[in-house]
């Protein structure tokens, strides 16, 4: 295709006719709304990033915590299935383990098999009051220490995470302003621990604000 | 464009900046009203902002645009019926040099031109347009206006013709 032939005169012609501009508030006006376009674009992306990440926390918290409640409420079973002259010195040994483990320490998690987290969930709510929902009150500090030794025992079978380093997760989470989890951690330690009194020193960190 | 569909507001901010003048002239000419050409302006950008999701690198970002331009004034004459009379608003500026005469001269050559090009047709005023203000070869008039390139090299050359002509009037 061969293009007309280029005039000069009159491409330098029309030149002077003027080169106008369209005003600055037009060009204010357009570029606003090209933004506002790109911020609609842009957020519903972060958006949904943050929402995604959310739910993941929100996930790995809720797994946590039904591990911990799926524990508390197999513990009953492992007491209930010996055979009965087992089962009366398991007796009494859980007996003697709930004067000295208000808190609710698990004795056998690690024996538990993994099962789907809805049964997980199911088997929690059912679950019996821990041995620790049964016991006389005790002080405050004798509670947390023995609540404490009972967790180290159990740390040497399987993961179960102090009520100490639990605190200091919500503590750690209020200062990092994430409330909503530690709320949620809240709750779960409250299923968890229902007696333990919270330490003065600890309950400015962890209540929700 | 790719940048700001990826929601690169600068990089929407640097294209306006490059293509704002001649597609304000352009509508300008074209229409020959300064309110309703800023109105036509406006609305021609906001069709852009508004398709940068279906903006594809397959044309060049100048046929795109004017493409969208050449839609929205067909739908205005359409519309509105526009019939090509003289005019309106156009005061050419007096051209550059110090002599009176050449001054009075230079501005009856605007002047002629200026009523030439309102008087071309509206499909060949906006090949010219096309050629002068974005600087586009037949193949790519004929892209923007969705015509076969023999009729936009057509358009295109008897515009010039026309517009020759009245500079040579005496």
């Amino acid at each position: 295709m061969t293009e007309p032939e280029r005039d000069p005169r009159i491409l330098q012609a029309y030149g002077d006719l003027g080169h106008e501009a369209p005003p600055a508030a037009l060009d204010a006006a357009i570029l606003a709304a090209a933004r506002r376009r790109g911020a609609r674009w842009h957020v519903p992306v972060a958006a949904a990033a943050a929402l995604v990440l959310a739910v993941g926390v929100a996930l790995v918290v809720q797994r946590e915590e039904l591990r911990s409640n799926e524990e508390v409420a197999l513990a009953p079973q492992v007491i209930a299935t010996p055979e009965p002259a087992a089962r009366r010195e398991k007796l009494a040994d859980a007996r003697k383990l709930e004067r000295t483990v208000p808190a609710a320490a698990p004795p056998a998690p690690v024996a538990a098999s993994p099962a789907p987290l809805a049964e997980a969930a199911g088997r929690a709510d059912q679950a019996p009051a821990s041995a620790a929902a049964r016991i006389a009150p005790q002080p405050a500090e004798d509670r947390a220490a023995s609540v404490a030794g009972a967790v180290h025992k159990s740390d040497a079978v399987g993961k179960v995470q102090s009520p100490a380093d639990w605190l200091k997760r919500i503590a750690e989470l209020r200062e990092a302003g994430r409330h909503q989890e530690a709320d949620e951690r809240l709750a779960g330690f409250r299923r968890r621990y229902p007696d333990y009194e919270i330490p003065e020193a600890m309950r400015a960190r962890v209540l929700p604000r | 464009m790719l940048a700001y569909r990826q929601g690169d507001a600068g990089a929407f901010e640097t294209l306006y900046a490059r293509h704002k003048g001649p597609l304000y002239r352009f509508v300008l000419r074209a229409v020959r009203e300064r309110g309703l050409a800023e109105e036509l302006f406006q609305e021609i950008w906001m069709r852009v902002i508004e398709a940068r999701s279906r903006y594809e690198a397959r044309a060049r970002f100048t046929t795109w645009l004017y493409t969208i331009a050449h839609h929205r004034l067909t739908d205005h004459w359409r519309k509105r019926r526009l019939r090509l009379v003289e005019i309106e608003d156009v005061d050419p500026p007096a051209p550059r040099g110090d002599e009176p005469e050449a001054r009075t001269a230079g501005r009856q050559d605007l002047q002629r031109l200026a009523s030439a090009l309102a008087a071309l047709p509206e499909l060949q005023r906006e090949a010219f347009l096309l050629h002068a203000e974005a600087g586009m070869s037949v193949a790519q008039i004929a892209e923007a206006t969705g015509a076969n390139e023999e009729a936009a090299k057509s358009r295109l050359r008897y515009a010039l013709g026309k517009l020759r002509s009245a500079l040579d009037h005496d």
